[in-house]
């Protein structure tokens, strides 16, 4: 039974899309809502019950019958490991509260919201799952084209900017998978993992591969929002519809880093420049990504886009959890990714709520006006204490392996960069909340200068439906921890390292047992969590500080802010230059890694 | 950031990527001259295994056949998000009336044209039909064949009145294609499931090499993909023309 | 002269890169996309090439004729695909943009400013 779930998984949400887009015009508005729902929870039951069974060995499925021969690969196949099951899930669990969550918000041009969305699922699926590398780019494709239409659902002017940018730089990336392809297929014949594995392991040191892998690993990197490919993310998020918003957070960037991690470990693994170029430069990418991505949180006001830099922040620690190269570090890596899909989804659904109950999102202009709503408070505030580094949950499990995993390898320094940036982002929503709900922080003048645009959502949901996934994605964050040990996250990591991709075409090889290691840094969670709740504090207080030390903090703060906010301008030329400059950064680390 | 400052670090950055690039162009095969074993064996093995004699078509719909799904509904996708983006605030209705530029006067169709595409547009849609019958025999297949319809159906918009070839042209009725299209495709791939084998295997008998009814379940994938893409070929051409359309009073706020 | 084809598909991307960030009207932007797409079509089918081979057609040809890489091609293809679906959006995204802001100049359009 479990044989047939791979292709499964990807066939039902493609089929289901196909359905609503024939039908889609004659059925009455909850259909379509409640159908999604279900097809999203079908696919979460199948990969699932993948996970569980790959537990012993991954899955392999050949499709079209074009099982390998001798070492010739014809087919497309998809591999099934527990980790990339376990991705999966979480991605379709993010979707079905995305649909409860959006129940009854597109009530207009027949079902082609869930149309794209259910197609978006598809896409991420086939991703996790898929063991070609021009398979992953045809679903990388579909998941990018879906995104773009979905961004600008809105149809409000901002929205279309923001798909604008969205488009061309993350197009660019497209293409430059497809060199990338180019690069592969010159030099090693195929495009299965487990093939190319092989070939890369025969010819190590060729700058073919490297080169092939610097394409493919900007293009998901563009993906993944990673300094300096960041700045399409937060014009993005903040224009998206609010169910939208939660799964671009919540799952379709953190792929793009699930992504880097599959391709090293099923492909590129053997080559020694590649893994010292991944080491240095994605470590310090995503070290660097988390502290910008926290500071350019505190300074916004608007939430949705606040939101959007802690997601870069986070992610940043993602990518150095793969760039350690280490059971733990992946494990650590895995449940991160698990816990933050959960609260930021958390959290933009709670954007979304303020948005269609008090008509707007602006932090200052809403201040005092969150009583009527007071549980999206609670929620708001358990989010932040979460993201600031409570030490309970997936994020605080994934963050102490990370770190232990970082200090095992030599990068203790780190830890700076995973407190601040948690810190940061903590404190901005910590801010957020007791602005909204509780009414403190007044900032006189300011709030005149709220934005012009009016945004709003349809207020036609009641609160508590808007609230369940909220409380039901909070409490998983939650208890999953619980309910698992964190050796359980090591050791799908071990496993997903272990498999060789299929280059001995023979089964699982042993997974080293990764002993258990308690913290390095206990402190951790205390420390970020305190930061948060200080620095939160410290902004809603102002009017409460001696004018001495605000000209003082803000004198010596104001330079780095300017240059944040001048950067992210909008305009997207700066942003294709900056991919250029990417592109220069990995040139430079692997000449300087293989001379 | 303004324009010099962005040329500046942008002839910064290529400067730095030359000698990585350097690195592996020198490393390259030779052009031309180094056979790949993927596509060999390929050549070697469709016409026997699967009575084709296009092997871009076997690749594309048999042994990658998944990318040729993946790609037949990011169109799709694609069309859908346009229709979205079009159709969003104008609704579905249609305008007959041209939209004018000012100093632009719209000319009338000359009768010579009339009578060209009246000559031409059978003939292109006929040879796109053409085009994706013999998929499996000579160049072509359901992409290229639904893009040359989508694109004769252009002809006939040129001859004739717009109000006439959008009453023709409905909407619904492409809709349904596109739609019917994705569904036959991905249906010609999970049928083989039901029977026990992997999905899109090619389970149907091969019938003999050279016909028309050769390759069993190419032709179906293949008339799938003709659907979709005529339908949604035909939906984008119709809503950009839309777009050239004088907008209703109450349309745009 | 072996390495013509490779330097030409570097250089369109290179060109085509030029043109999108110092671009100053969105459908020329979008043209400049479309020439960066066009690198990737020249190298995937050099990459496939072959001297002295044919099209992988059997049609007129027996099989066993040599010809030429047909994955690349199909890759290409899809790549083709993807091209005219994404310009598609892009074009419709544009054509709403100038409607509501009444200018296409990529650097005059700066989402939430």
């Amino acid at each position: 039974m479990t044989e047939i779930l791979p292709p499964l998984a990807v066939a039902l949400p493609l089929g289901g899309a196909a359905l609503l887009l024939l039908v889609g015009r004659l059925l009455p508005w909850r259909i379509p809502d409640g159908f999604s729902v279900l097809v999203a929870l079908a696919v979460l039951a199948a990969d699932a019950a993948m996970a569980a069974a790959a537990a012993k060995a991954p899955l392999v499925y050949w499709f079209g019958g074009w099982a390998p021969r001798g070492s010739l690969v014809l087919g497309i196949g998809f591999v099934v490991g527990q980790a990339d099951a376990a991705v999966a899930a979480v991605v379709a669990l993010l979707f079905a509260a995305s649909f409860v969550f959006a129940w009854g918000y597109f009530e207009d041009i027949r079902a082609f919201f869930h149309v794209l969305m259910l197609l978006f699922l598809a896409a991420m699926q086939g991703f996790c799952l898929t063991h070609d590398l021009f398979n992953l780019f045809v679903w990388f494709e579909v998941m990018s084209v879906a995104a773009f239409a979905l961004t600008a659902y809105r149809l409000e002017a901002s929205s279309l900017e923001g798909a604008l940018n969205f488009t061309v730089t993350n197009s660019i990336g497209s293409f430059l998978m497809l060199g990338g392809i180019g690069f592969v297929y010159l030099r090693s014949g195929t495009l299965d993992f487990g093939a190319l594995g092989r070939s890369v392991a025969a010819a190590p040191h060729d700058p073919v591969f490297a080169c092939a892998f610097t394409a493919l690993a900007a293009a998901l990197l563009i993906k993944g929002a990673m300094v300096p490919f960041q700045f399409w993310l937060a014009d993005a998020h903040a224009v998206a519809p609010s169910p939208v918003s939660v799964i671009f957070s919540g799952a379709m960037v953190p792929l793009g880093i699930f992504g880097i991690a599959k391709l090293y470990w099923e492909a590129f693994a053997p080559a020694p420049s590649i893994g010292t170029v991944m080491q240095t430069l994605l470590f310090a990418m995503g070290a660097a990504s988390a502290l910008l991505g926290g500071l350019a949180a505190l300074r916004q006001r608007h939430l949705k886009r606040l939101l959007a830099f802690s997601t870069i922040s986070h992610v940043g620690i993602l990518l150095c959890g793969v760039a350690l190269l280490n059971p733990r570090g992946l494990g650590g890596m895995l449940a991160y990714l698990a816990g933050h899909a959960l609260v930021k989804g958390a959290l933009f659904m709670i954007a979304g709520i303020l948005l269609s109950r008090l008509g707007g999102i602006d932090e200052i202009g809403l201040r005092g006006r969150g009583g009527e709503i007071w549980p999206a408070g609670v929620a708001l505030a358990i989010a932040g204490l979460l993201l600031g580094g409570a030490p309970v949950g997936l994020l605080d499990q994934g963050s102490r392996l990370v770190d232990s995993a970082a200090d095992a390898a030599g990068r203790a320094w780190l830890l700076p960069a995973l407190v601040l940036g948690t810190a940061c982002t903590g404190a901005a929503v910590l801010r957020a909340a007791g602005r909204i709900f509780l009414g403190w922080g007044e900032m006189p003048g300011e709030e005149e200068r709220a934005p012009s645009e009016q945004e709003e959502e349809k207020p036609n949901r009641p609160l508590w439906l808007m609230l369940l996934p909220v409380v039901v994605l909070l409490a998983l964050a939650v208890a999953a921890a619980a309910a698992s040990s964190e050796h359980f996250a090591t050791r799908l990591a071990a496993r997903f390292i272990a498999w060789d991709g299929g280059a001995s075409l023979k089964s699982l090889a042993v997974p080293l047992p990764v002993p258990k290691q308690p913290s390095p840094h206990p402190f951790i969670p205390w420390l970020s969590l305190g930061l948060s709740l200080l620095i939160a504090a410290h902004d809603l207080g102002r009017s409460r500080l001696p004018r001495a030390w605000l000209a003082a903090s803000d004198r010596a703060l104001a330079p780095l802010f300017i240059i944040i906010d001048r950067l992210h301008d909008g305009v997207v030329g700066a942003y294709v230059t900056w991919i250029v400059v990417g592109l220069a950064l990995f040139s430079v680390s692997f000449v300087a890694a293989s001379g | 950031m303004k324009r010099r400052a962005r040329l500046v670090l942008a002839a910064v950055a290529t400067l730095a990527l030359v000698p990585g690039l350097g690195a592996a162009v020198a490393q390259l095969p030779r052009f031309g001259a180094h056979p790949l074993p993927y596509g060999e064996a390929i050549n070697r093995v469709a016409p026997v295994e699967r009575h084709v004699t296009n092997m871009v078509t076997a690749v594309n719909f048999d042994y990658r056949g998944l990318d040729t799904v993946g790609e037949e509904f990011m169109l799709l996708t694609a069309v859908t998000g346009a229709l979205v983006l079009l159709r969003g605030r104008r609704g579905e209705s249609v305008t007959d009336s041209a939209a004018e530029a000012p100093g632009r006067p719209i000319p009338q169709r000359s009768p010579a044209l009339r009578l060209l595409c009246r000559c031409f547009a059978p003939v292109l849609l006929l040879f796109g039909l053409y085009v994706v019958l013999h998929a499996q025999l000579t160049p072509g297949g359901g992409f290229q064949g639904g893009a040359i319809i989508g694109s004769g159906t252009l002809l006939i918009y040129l001859g004739e009145d717009y109000r006439i070839w959008r009453r023709h042209m409905r909407a619904h009725l492409f809709d349904a294609m596109e739609a019917v299209g994705a569904l036959l495709f991905l249906g010609a791939g999970i049928a083989p499931m039901i029977a026990g084998a992997s999905f899109l295997q090619n389970i149907l008998p091969l019938g003999r090499t050279g016909s028309l009814i050769s390759g069993g379940l190419i032709l179906i994938a293949n008339a799938g993909v003709a659907l979709a893409v005529t339908g949604g070929f035909v939906l984008l051409l119709l809503e950009f023309l839309e777009e050239t359309r004088a907008a209703e009073p109450e349309d745009e706020a | 002269m072996s390495l013509l084809p490779w330097t030409v598909a570097l250089w369109l991307f290179a060109i085509g890169l030029y043109g999108v960030i110092t671009s100053r009207h969105y459908v020329h932007l979008i043209g400049c996309l479309t020439v960066v797409q066009s690198s990737t079509y020249v190298l995937l089918l050099a990459v496939g090439y072959r001297w002295g081979a044919g099209a992988p057609i059997f049609f007129d040809h027996p099989p066993g004729t040599p010809a030429v890489d047909p994955v690349v091609q199909a890759l290409v293809l899809t790549d083709i695909v993807v091209g005219a679906t994404v310009t598609a959006l892009l074009l419709a995204l544009a054509l709403q943009v100038h409607k509501r802001r009444g200018t296409v100049d990529p650097d005059a359009l700066r989402p939430l400013r």
